[in-house]
């Protein structure tokens, strides 16, 4: 029964036209697919026999630092990142490395309110490419690590960094820049995959003039922020690209910025061969607590009153899970998923209602969810044979204060901080209903989580934990089924490969990268 | 219900090292004038309220953070408390600020500190003799190591005086539960079958837990195999000395404790 309903998955995974799955073993993007389910087809691994699963190599990258990335599988070799800019292409049988790059990254070097790591790369026709933490988009060649070409991006000195793995579309290469809390005006780019020469730009706030502009008072805009640090997904029968904003600068304190701030925290569907927007939805309109909408969007088809739908779904940071028609940016549906304490749910065109003086204030304000969210950065993952997405979740609140602040370049321009709850917060993986955004159940966690999230035709989830567990959950329901203590904290995401016909697992814990396959 | 907070002046994104754990004030500090105020220090005093006083107290008195009157530990001049305010101390509870706060902020919130740190530190109310005499006399050592002696089960006391307020160190003596600092927190366990088991969480993960019990043993227990496993975010398993040290006793031993610099 769950076997045949696995292979009615596989079915309708494989004629989805927004899946472009590893059906020959491979892991070709960061996300796994352009969908970003993070849904491996592979079936090997099942809750009959996980318990069997076993490292078989691990590897440790040159420096220091947490390992934040997911690696990628193609022609035969896995491509991993750390930081602050290094890429390994290794041995799939012995993890051993068939070449090192590091992009030297002086001291000097500006991180403004994220680490210094890297989260992945992206492979087309036997070049790889990296974003640099100073803000350059290099290509390499797969065999050997050489560069072929770099092209700046953006500014470091004044904030800008790249930490997110781009995504490549037929010919172009699309990246995203970091830098909200520099006070950065954030933008999307396009290049040419061959030369490096750029395409378009997509800016994330608007000029004045342009549409969206008036949501932005005098020339707040100019440092508006709205980053796009993480990677997006794209629908190749549409042609869209998919991606999240972040906050609007300064972060906590708004006063310079009354209006919706547009497109920040918002979810932006842009034309792949123009970069230009199709829609926009914001889920917090004037944000003041930096509850950017990075989070890697996941597009799903599904039958919702008796209608398929094509829907791109999300849990954002501020707590409430959505449900967008990819086509055209409508709501569909928008519920709680986390406790929240600002906004008495959303309105029919899905902007929340919010609870008046839950804004940063001098002397504090609790607010739940905390500044990190309800979810962050780590992924989501939705599985086609459960219909569920499954959502890393942190629960926690926070006290946030505002304070002034006045724009210097390379500066922090947040004007404001925050107090964590840091006892009573904890964290899960939660599993939701695609269809309706309720929740059908929970693992818990003793800490907000950093762990991405892969779901697979085994029935399986995996994921990890600040205290270095690495997991896998029967996906109907929750139960653990295998645990491996990997020695340091999870804050990548869980991938599934093919070496030779045999189903394996890796995951970075700490400084490491660990492999894992069934035991004879 | 009371609530531990930590302080977290640097991270957005993407998360990050764990700052001090403060207790939160409830009522406004109180408004006595600092001394030698500049304009600096003046504009400095109300970021101080804002940002510092959760762990450094009020007026700079000390709570969970260092007391600031008289000499500072790890800052001579105003550059370095520049410095430190900008930068945080790496390896303490002290968080950069250079993300909440200007420039401009950080050099007034320093004058500040600076104002305080030359005001003459605050005269202790207490007897320090007699109360090394009651740290001996109550068994405080059997849990507590200073210089080396001592038992195991409660924080190393060696430098506290360096590390907390007065204020501070009086109510984690009367309310234990109120003040215990991270790394303390209770769990009380009920395995499927044997006794329940009841002390500090030495470590935890998502399928193991670790618990020091009051005899000062560890037990290693596994989450499936176990009934219960409760948070008592609110607990001690240091009793309180209210009914025990009068009020007077209380002062000379926190005298005490606050010569605890760790100085040997």
């Amino acid at each position: 029964m769950i076997e045949r309903r696995h292979a009615a998955a596989l079915a309708f995974v494989a004629l989805g036209a927004a899946s472009l799955l590893a059906q020959d073993g491979q892991w070709p993007m960061y996300s796994g697919s352009y969908d970003s389910h993070r849904f491996s087809p592979l079936t090997q691994i099942t809750a009959a026999n996980v318990a069997r699963l076993r490292p078989v190599w691990a590897y440790q990258p040159p420096g220091t630092g947490s390992i934040e990335s997911t690696p990628i599988v193609a022609g035969g070799v896995m491509y991993v990142t750390s930081g602050p800019t290094m890429v390994a292409a290794l041995d799939l049988r012995s993890g051993k490395p068939l070449w090192e790059w590091t992009r030297p990254i002086a001291a000097s070097v500006l991180n403004l309110g994220f680490p210094r790591v890297n989260r992945g790369v992206a492979i087309r026709d036997g070049t790889i490419y990296v974003g640099t933490l100073d803000g350059y988009l290099v290509a390499l060649d797969a065999k050997a690590g050489i560069e072929r070409w770099s092209v700046h991006v953006g500014e470091n000195p004044t904030g800008h960094a790249i930490t997110a793995a781009p995504l490549v579309v037929d010919d172009k290469v699309i990246v995203g820049i970091s830098g909200g809390e520099a006070g950065i005006r954030g933008f999307l780019d396009a290049y040419d995959a061959k030369s490096g020469k750029p395409l378009w730009r997509f800016w994330t706030v608007p000029s004045p003039g342009e549409p969206g502009s008036e949501s932005w008072p005098g020339d707040s805009w100019v440092h508006g922020g709205g980053a796009t640090w993480l990677t997006g997904s794209y629908d190749p029968a549409l042609r869209l690209l998919y991606w999240g904003t972040g906050n609007p600068g300064p972060d906590w304190n708004g006063d310079t910025r009354k209006g919706d701030n547009l497109y920040t925290a918002s979810l932006v569907a842009i034309d792949v061969d123009t970069g230009k927007p199709r829609w926009h939805f914001q889920f917090t309109p004037h944000d003041v607590h930096d509850w950017d909408a990075n989070q890697i969007p996941l597009l799903v088809d599904a039958e919702i009153g008796g209608r398929p739908r094509a829907l791109v779904v999300t849990a954002n940071r501020n707590g409430f899970f959505y449900a967008l028609d990819r086509r055209t940016g409508a709501f569909v549906y928008g519920t709680p998923y986390a406790k929240q304490t600002w906004a008495k749910g959303l309105d029919d065109k899905g902007r929340p209602i919010e609870i008046p003086g839950m804004e940063p204030s001098d002397k504090g304000t609790l607010v739940y969810p905390s500044l990190q969210g309800s979810t962050n950065w780590a992924s989501p993952s939705y599985s086609p044979a459960t219909g569920m997405v499954y959502v890393p979740v942190r629960e926690m609140g926070s006290v946030y204060f505002k304070t002034p602040t006045e724009y210097r370049p390379g500066t922090y321009y947040t004007g404001g901080s925050e107090k964590r709850l840091d006892e009573e917060s904890w964290g899960a993986v939660r599993a939701i209903d695609a269809k309706t955004g309720k929740k059908a159940w929970d693992f818990a966690l003793p800490s907000p989580s950093w762990a991405g999230v892969m779901s697979t035709a085994g029935g399986l989830v995996f994921s990890g934990s600040n205290e270095g567990n690495f997991y896998a959950l029967d996906a109907a329901s929750g139960r653990p089924l295998w645990q491996f203590q990997t020695g340091g904290a999870i804050r990548s995401g869980p991938m599934s490969f093919l070496v030779g016909d045999k189903q394996h697992v890796a995951v970075a814990g700490g400084h490491a990268l660990f492999v894992f396959a069934l035991s004879e | 219900m009371r609530r531990t907070i930590v302080v977290v002046a640097l991270l957005m994104t993407a998360g990050g090292a764990r700052g001090a754990a403060a207790q939160p004030r409830a009522t406004p500090p109180a408004r006595r004038a600092a001394a030698s105020p500049s304009s600096d220090a003046s504009a400095g005093r109300q970021i101080f309220d804002a940002q510092c006083a959760w762990c450094h107290g009020n007026e700079g008195d000390g709570g969970t953070g260092p007391n600031l009157h008289g000499r500072l530990r790890h800052a001579t001049t105003l550059a370095s408390i520049v410095d430190i305010v900008t930068s945080g101390i790496p390896g303490t509870d002290m968080p950069s600020f250079r993300s909440p706060l200007t420039e401009r902020s950080i050099r007034q919130t320093a004058a500040y500190v600076q104002s305080l740190s030359r005001a003459s530190a605050r005269p202790s109310r207490g007897n320090v003799e007699h109360g090394t005499a009651l740290y001996e006399q109550n068994g405080c050592a059997s849990c507590h190591v200073i210089d080396g002696r001592g038992g195991i089960l409660g924080p190393e006391l060696t430098a506290i005086g360096s590390r907390r307020g007065a204020a501070h160190l009086r109510e984690a003596i009367v309310k234990p539960a109120a003040s215990h600092p991270p790394g303390y927190l209770v769990v009380r366990a009920a395995p499927a079958s044997g006794p329940e088991v009841r002390g500090i969480r030495v470590n935890e993960d998502v399928f193991w837990i670790h618990i020091r019990d009051a005899s000062g043993a560890v037990h290693t227990l596994q989450k499936s195999d176990l009934k219960s496993l409760d948070r008592e975010i609110d607990a001690s398993l240091m009793p309180s000395y209210a009914s025990r040290l009068n009020d007077p006793d209380l002062d000379d031993l926190v005298a005490y404790l606050s010569t605890l610099r760790g100085t040997r």
